[in-house]
This record gives structure tokens, C-alpha cells and sequence, in this order.
């Protein structure tokens, strides 16, 4: 059949297929449907069809290329992915993120060691050797830390600023380490020890030097509440981290680009887990951390529940239903 | 074949074309996206800043939105198209051909930090320029291309001249390009259309303008017109 006849005989069919599919990017899916959109998955595979014989026939660019742009747009009309639906963010919250944490439980020991191990030795070398948080820490650091964790503050933690606006610190600041961690983790996972290390440090220095000061009490006070969430969702940012670059080492029996392809969506979904964790720490610590009225029991009191409910979430979460993981 | 396009097959056993993106186009769009990002960043601080500490707490909501959130948003919502996407006329699409999703879309913009790295996009333009299908490391992790969205051809109608057959029968590569030279020779100036079309003097037996009407002649008639 000759190209002429052959657009002159399918052109109605065509622009038919082509103003709606115009129209329906901007309806919704199920409304579209109602409407025309019952024919058009025979409609596309006709054109479908068309193409093909178009490209065997050899006619020209003029009709092959619209006739390709018709079913570029149909193929993702058609086989588009489902909407992401919203109680599906819940059940991630609840069962399926924990779930995730538990299954990758040795990226996350890993990590934990080597946020903890460093803090811990920061901690007891400050605390026999008071000098040292000279060493690690600038002068002016130190009495930026003083002035911070001074016990006659009614806000703790901060030298100025209202909660909002700590709050939004928090959340620009804190989630940023941890999204950077992960991804610093491809790098082999030198960038992912490298930032656990030094917020172990960071932290187990400052614990030190101010346990050893005599302001540990308003220092424990503010931190032990939110670090909960904020200590864990770091952990579980940089064991992800740790997870891909350590894919990119040893594949395993993949190929290294599937298996990266593997580990980047693993890692994707545990580092927006910590991310809620840390917004929710972020929500702590500017509102509930700071306010230095409360007597240690609630204060402590508190944070052992934060934390019972961090350990126990991670835990437990989403071990009932075996199916559907 | 030195080529960008990347053919997937679909169920129905025609092949999808993704016309990769090249550094250049991207680095457009991503400049695009910076200045509306830092101008809205602008606006809304100055405005936030009239509100004092709690201003500024929202203002630096309003700053980890701009740097971390918008990307994602832009892809997940708009059809895999952030603005500046949409304006260069470029889509991120997965490995199947369709708008990216929720899971490739954060992989891709979380490590773009890593293709960021040494000053501007350092390792990125490098991965870019070295993979078939310019994609930076994230677009490795996350299974994305990013890919030009054909706009409607340019190319003219062919002219109309009586048709004729040509004097030896044409295989099918011939009459392909014959129907392609009649389409696009009009982008050609006059002189490389003649140089051109005296190639085919064989076929034709005239030179010149003579020559050219001859072959429109021709592929009107394998067009199939009268």
C-alpha cells in the first residue's frame, strides 16, 4: 500500500487517539476512563501495529515519527506506574521500614560501632585526661559549648533563637548530614565512616568536656530526649550508606550495576525512614529538649520512653504479617 | 552505531526511542531550576524575615525544601519534568520508558551531592560524558535516563509534482531515502540540493533543477499521490 493511502485510510483514527491523549495528561486517570479511555488500549495497539508496518514499508519520516511520538505517549499512558497511595506510607512507617532496618542489620551494627565506639572513647579519655577536648575542639567552640549547657539557662542548647526557628535549623542541618552521609557512603563507604566517625567524636568531645566542666547535668538533660531518634536515624543513614558502598566493592553474585541498582533503592527507603526520624527529633529537641524546667524525672523520664519506643518500633514493627514483604 | 537513542521494546513489539540527554541541555535545565529556586528562596526569606526568630526558622524550612525536596516533588508530580526540565523540554524517565517514581527520583537527587562534587557537577559531567546514555551516577543507581521529549517534526510536507515512476525498480533502503531527501531538502539551500541531486543522475538522466523535479516526481509517486 502506498504511504498516501495509507495515512489518507488511518488519519481520522490518528488525530482521534492524539487530541485525546492531549486532553487526558491533565484529567485524572479514572475520569479519563469513564469517558473515551475503554478504547484506548485497542486504539494504541492498533497504532501499534501501524508502526510497525510503517518502519517495514519504509514510508517516511513524516508519518513513521508521528506515529512514534503517538505511541511513546500512549506506552506511558498506558503502562504508567500507579499512583502512590497514601495509607501505603503508613504501613511503611509502621511495619515495613523496621522491617528493612532489621533485614539489614549488619550494615547497621557496623555503623552503630562506628558512631559509638568513637563517642565512648571520647567520652572516658576527656573524662581521666580533661586537656583533650582542648585538642579536639577550638577555644571558642568550647565556650560557645559552655555558654550553651550553662545550668542558670532556662533554654538549653542554643545560645539564641526561638524554638521555630531552632527547629528549622535542625531540620536543614541534621537531615542534610544525613542525606550527604548516604550518599558520601559510594564512595566506597569512606565517606559514610568518615562523617559517623567524626560525629562520634563531635559528640563523645563535647559530652566529655562538659561532664567534666560540671555542666554534664543540663548537657544529659537536653540531649537524651531526641537523641533517640536523632543518634538512630543518624546510624541507620550511615549504615545505608555504608550498605552501597560496600555493593559497589563486593556485588556479590550480581552484576555490580543491578546490585547497585538493589542497594540504591534499599538505601533510598531507609534514609527517607531517617529522615521522618529526624524531623521528629528535630520537633523534640527544639520543643521539648530546651525547656530546662522540668525536674530530671520528667526530663529523664521521657527520654527512656523516647527511646523504649525507637528500640521497641524497630524491633517489633511489622513482625506479625509474614506475607507481602 | 554512534548513538544516543536507546531502543526498549514494548509488549506490543514496537520499540520505544529514548533520545538520551546530553550534559549540555541538562546543565540548562538545571540552571533554569537554580534561578527560579534561589529567586523563590529569595522571595519567601525576605517575607519570612519580616517575621522575626520564627521567620527564620521557617525560612530555613523553606531553604532544605528548595535544596532537597523540589527535585523529587518536580519529578514525582509533573510527569518526571521539573521546571526547568519542562522548559529545555527534557523527562527523567526509568528504565522502562515511563515517568519516574517516588524510589528513582529521591536516589537520583540524593546523590546528586556526589555528581556535585568537585566544584560544579565535576564527577558528573565526567560519568555524562562517558556513559552511552549521559547519565550521571545517580542516574546509574536509580535505573534513570533522562531524555529529550520529541516535539512535533519540523520537517515540511513534500512538494507536489505529477508523479512517475523511476525508470529501474528502487529497494526498499533506496526509496527510503529518496522520500527522505524529497522531505528534508527543502532545509538545504539550492546549490547543495542540486549537488545533491546530481549524484542521482544515473537514476534521474537530468542534471540540475531538471534533475530534482525528477526525483520529487519520483517519491510523489512512491508516496502513492497521482
Amino acid at each position: 500500500m502506498k504511504q498516501e493511502r495509507f495515512v489518507a485510510l488511518h488519519d481520522a483514527g490518528w488525530s482521534e487517539v492524539e487530541s485525546w491523549m492531549r486532553g487526558s495528561g491533565r484529567q485524572a486517570w479514572s475520569s479519563a476512563l469513564a469517558e473515551q479511555g475503554l478504547d484506548f488500549p485497542s486504539q494504541y495497539r492498533r497504532i501499534c501495529q501501524h508502526l510497525a508496518m510503517a518502519r517495514a514499508r519504509g514510508y517516511s519520516h513524516d508519518v513513521t515519527d508521528r506515529l512514534q511520538r503517538i505511541v511513546d505517549r500512549g506506552h506511558r499512558l498506558l503502562y504508567r506506574p500507579p499512583a502512590p497511595r497514601w495509607h501505603r506510607i503508613g504501613e511503611f512507617i509502621v511495619a515495613g521500614f523496621p522491617r528493612l532496618v532489621r533485614r539489614e542489620w549488619k550494615a547497621m551494627v557496623i555503623a552503630a560501632a562506628l558512631l559509638y565506639l568513637p563517642t565512648l572513647i571520647c567520652l572516658l579519655l576527656i573524662h581521666f585526661r580533661p586537656d583533650v577536648a582542648g585538642m579536639i575542639f577550638s577555644g571558642q567552640a568550647l565556650d560557645r559549648f559552655e555558654q550553651m549547657y550553662n545550668p542558670t539557662r532556662d533554654r538549653m542548647g542554643r545560645t539564641s533563637g526561638t524554638d521555630v526557628a531552632m527547629f528549622g535549623f535542625y531540620v536543614l542541618n541534621n537531615v542534610g548530614i544525613a542525606f550527604r552521609t548516604f550518599a558520601a557512603g559510594l564512595f566506597f563507604g569512606v565517606g559514610a565512616i568518615y562523617v559517623l566517625v567524626t560525629n562520634g567524636i563531635m559528640f563523645g568531645g563535647i559530652a566529655g568536656h562538659l561532664d567534666a566542666i560540671g555542666y554534664g547535668g543540663p548537657f544529659w538533660r537536653f540531649v537524651a530526649a531526641h537523641s533517640s531518634f536523632e543518634l538512630t536515624a543518624i546510624v541507620i543513614a550511615g549504615g545505608a550508606g555504608l550498605r552501597l558502598g560496600y555493593t559497589l566493592l563486593a556485588p556479590g553474585r550480581m552484576r555490580r550495576g543491578d546490585a547497585l541498582r538493589e542497594a540504591g533503592g534499599v538505601g533510598a527507603q531507609l534514609v527517607l525512614g531517617a529522615f521522618l526520624m529526624l524531623v521528629v527529633a528535630a520537633f523534640i529537641e527544639a520543643f521539648w529538649s530546651s525547656v530546662a524546667a522540668f525536674p530530671d524525672v520528667v526530663k529523664f523520664g521521657s527520654a527512656a520512653l523516647l527511646w523504649l519506643l525507637v528500640i521497641a518500633w524497630l524491633a517489633f514493627g511489622g513482625r506479625r504479617r509474614r506475607s507481602g514483604d | 552505531m554512534l548513538d544516543t537513542v536507546r531502543q526498549i521494546e514494548t509488549p506490543e513489539g514496537v520499540s520505544l526511542r529514548l533520545h538520551a540527554a546530553g550534559a549540555t541541555a541538562r546543565a540548562h535545565a538545571w540552571l533554569i531550576d537554580f534561578a527560579l529556586r534561589a529567586l523563590a528562596a529569595f522571595f519567601l526569606l525576605a517575607v519570612l524575615g519580616m517575621l522575626g526568630s520564627a521567620g527564620a526558622g521557617l525560612g530555613m524550612l523553606v531553604l532544605f525544601a528548595a535544596f532537597w525536596i523540589y527535585g523529587v516533588a518536580c519529578e514525582v508530580w509533573m510527569d518526571g519534568q521539573t521546571v526547568g526540565k519542562r522548559m529545555m523540554n527534557l523527562r527523567v524517565v526509568n528504565a522502562d520508558g515511563t515517568p519516574v517514581t517516588l524510589l528513582p527520583s529521591v536516589i537520583r537527587n540524593l546523590l546528586r551531592t556526589v555528581d556535585a562534587l568537585p566544584g560544579i557537577y565535576g564527577i558528573g559531567l565526567v560519568c555524562c560524558l562517558i556513559d552511552p546514555y549521559s547519565r550521571r551516577i545517580g542516574d546509574i543507581v536509580a535505573g534513570t535516563m533522562v531524555i529529550h521529549v520529541l516535539q512535533r517534526g519540523a520537517l515540511g510536507q513534500i512538494p507536489n509534482e505529477p508523479a512517475e515512476p523511476p525508470s529501474t525498480p528502487l529497494r526498499l533502503e533506496e526509496q527510503e531515502a529518496l522520500v527522505a531527501f524529497a522531505e528534508r531538502g527543502r532545509n538545504l539551500h539550492e546549490a547543495r540540493q542540486r549537488e545533491l541531486g546530481d549524484l542521482l543522475e544515473p537514476l534521474t538522466g537530468r542534471m540540475g533543477n531538471a534533475g530534482l523535479r525528477k526525483l520529487l516526481a519520483h517519491a510523489n509517486w512512491l508516496l502513492g499521490r497521482p
